[in-house]
């Protein structure tokens, strides 16, 4: 059962993936690219860490992967992107892709983990939660710091002076 | 002339009964009996008295009057059962068309109207029965150049999302819900994440500037409001210390969380009506200025089952305001507290000789009650119920708590005007996110206090 699903997951991932570079349509693409992020939450799911799995679908398929379809319709795509069909480069891209594998494959090989148990109990997020702030909490706040900084820096960017409008405006 | 039948004759009338009940038949036993057979191979049949129900054996007992309760009882606790009919989708849609009627009738009453009147006689009652087979009669128009299959697509995923959202709610205790997980709301949160997409393809699928227009207000609505709906809910993760929805409810029984924090009730539920596209934030659904937003190309059923998935998730948001702010099924009991004897053994009535010949069990509990011999004890006193008792008294606070918050939902409709969108996103980005961090600070303070903590009082 858990054979069957982990193939059907790595199906859609990968199917996905692919689709989501070939696809003609920008807009069938970025759907694909969420079912590859979604194949990727299902990854969590098996891993036992649900946690994990709903901030990927909540993050990635519900924020990232609506920004970048509202990004594609806003786009007019045959002013911006010429196509290039160039055979060399996509064999060029399938070999690098193949080498990679292979490496990654021959690392895991030679590490010496032939079996993994599934026994063990799934990680609690109250743990990774109590550890974050109790011996870990310099890195929270430093995550914290940087994440505030990027966002008042990006509203620092997007600040706009439209003095005629703020005069229309009547509230 | 115009008659209805013009060549009506008896014979071709017989013929046509006689055609149809053959074709069925042929049909039944060709296709249908062999279906019900794989689909039974494939089913787990549950053990009744210690027999295994075979679909033989439940045709049996269906009229045998004393295996009739176990076996309704049987269905009663599947999944299947769960799914379909009680915290699932059943319920659901059935609180969803009351509010579809009193939405009608209240709107017209605020502003002096009578609303539907006529079908049915008693105040419209079956007018939604009318809309319901209009939208099923009607036919389906999809635009020329429309992007087919993910026009057809959107409405049913727009239901599934909905239906999807609703199976995460806990309606009464002892586990009466569909799915019950771990991390119930951040799955909330995951499911709510999925309607924009939904909104915004469905908008670009049609093709239309209308629908356009209605599918980018929404997109910019539905994101600037899905931040302060999320952290209004974590002043009441970080005090009681779970995500699962039904822990949340059983950490208000002795006092709902909209006590201590109605900042966080407040933007929850101003978020909660800019998701729901309801008035005064129905900038998507405009029908003064762009005909009916991103809805204008849906026809037929399609949309139907659009307004269906509007309802249910109008639903499932006002249970969620329920179970995170207002106790969800706790309350007060109803039932006087009953003897343990009477409930597990029932009155003997005896004859006029006085020999029991008959014994009465206390009305409507042995078909609840998952297990007579199971006894809950409620904290309040020391009084028993059983799960029949809880489960019932449970859905009717449930219930009556949850068409409370509908009907503050419907409210605004008949009194306010539209907000521009400027004022819209200057609220959500502003005003709300700020409040909601006015109240993560608040549950802060209280922990820190050590007023309140994980769990209730300390």
């Amino acid at each position: 059962m858990a054979d069957a699903l982990f193939l059907a997951i790595s199906v859609l991932t990968i199917g996905s993936a692919i689709a989501a570079l070939e696809m003609r349509s920008l807009v069938y693409g970025s759907i694909a690219l969420m079912g590859t992020l979604g194949g990727v939450a299902g990854f969590y799911v098996m891993l036992d860490s649900p946690f994990v799995a709903m901030f990927q679908l909540a993050v990635y398929v519900g924020s990232i992967a609506v920004l970048i379809l509202f990004t594609v319709m806003l786009v007019k795509r045959e002013l911006i992107f010429k196509k290039i069909e160039d055979p060399k480069r996509k064999f060029a891209g399938i070999g690098l892709m193949l080498i990679v594998i292979l490496a990654l494959g021959a690392i895991i090989m030679d590490s010496g983990i032939k079996s993994i148990s599934t026994d063990s109990d799934p990680v609690d997020f109250r743990e990774i939660g109590g550890d974050f702030l109790t011996y870990y909490w310099p890195a929270l706040v430093l995550m914290a710091l940087i994440l505030a900084g990027s966002v008042m820096g990006a509203l620092v960017l997007a600040r706009r002076e439209d003095t005629v409008e703020n005069e229309q405006r009547t509230d | 002339m115009s008659v209805i039948a013009p060549k009506f004759r008896l014979g071709y009338f017989l013929k046509g009964i006689f055609d149809n009940a053959f074709w069925i038949l042929t049909i039944v036993t060709l296709a249908g009996i062999p279906l019900i057979q794989i689909v039974l191979f494939y089913m787990d049949l549950p053990v009744i008295d210690g027999e295994l129900l075979t679909a033989f054996l439940a045709f049996t007992w269906l009229f045998n009057p004393t295996m009739q309760i176990p076996l309704i009882k049987s269905l009663l606790y599947s999944d299947l059962f769960r799914i379909a009919a009680f915290p699932g989708f059943g319920f659901a849609a059935l609180i969803a068309a009351a509010t579809i009627f009193v939405e009608r009738k209240m709107l017209a009453k605020l502003q002096l109207r009578v609303g539907p009147f006529y079908c049915g006689k008693i105040e419209g009652l079956l007018q939604l029965a009318g809309d319901g087979l209009k939208l099923i009669s009607k036919e389906i128009i999809i635009p020329a150049k429309a992007d087919k299959p993910l026009f057809w697509a959107a409405p049913v995923l727009f239901v599934g999302t909905a239906a999807a959202f609703v199976a995460l709610i806990p309606v009464a205790p002892g586990g009466w819900v569909v799915a019950d997980l771990d991390v119930g709301l951040l799955a909330v949160f995951a499911v709510i994440g999925f309607f924009p997409i939904i909104t915004i393809l469905s908008a670009w699928s049609a093709n239309s500037k209308f629908p356009f227009i209605g599918g980018i207000r929404a997109l910019h609505q539905m994101v600037s409001f899905e931040i302060p709906l999320i952290l209004s809910l974590l002043g009441v993760v970080i005090l009681t210390g779970t995500l699962n929805l039904s822990e949340i409810v059983e950490s208000q029984s002795n006092f709902p969380w909209i006590i201590f924090m109605p900042i966080g009730a407040i933007v929850f539920f101003t978020a909660m009506l800019a998701e729901l596209e309801r008035i005064p934030f129905d900038l998507p659904e405009a029908e003064s200025e762009i005909v009916a937003g991103w809805l204008t190309e849906f026809s037929g059923m399609m949309y139907g089952l659009v307004q269906l998935g509007s309802y249910l998730k109008l639903y499932a948001f006002a249970a969620l305001f329920v179970i995170i702010f207002l106790g969800g099924w706790t309350g007060p009991m109803f039932w006087p507290p009953l003897d343990t004897e009477l409930i597990m053994e029932g009155t003997p009535i005896p004859n006029f000789k006085g020999d029991p010949v008959l014994t009465v069990h206390a009305p409507g509990l042995p078909l609840f009650d998952k297990d007579p011999n199971e006894w809950v004890l409620q904290e309040q006193g020391e009084l028993q119920y059983t799960s029949g008792q809880l489960l019932i008294n449970g859905v009717i606070w449930f219930v009556l708590k949850t068409v409370a918050v509908i009907f503050f939902i419907l409210l605004p409709r008949g009194v306010f005007p539209r907000i521009r969108i400027d004022m819209l996103l200057h609220i959500g980005w502003y005003k709300l996110i700020g409040l909601a961090f006015v109240n993560i600070f608040i549950a802060l303070g209280l922990v820190y206090a050590g007023v309140l903590g994980p769990g209730g009082i300390m």
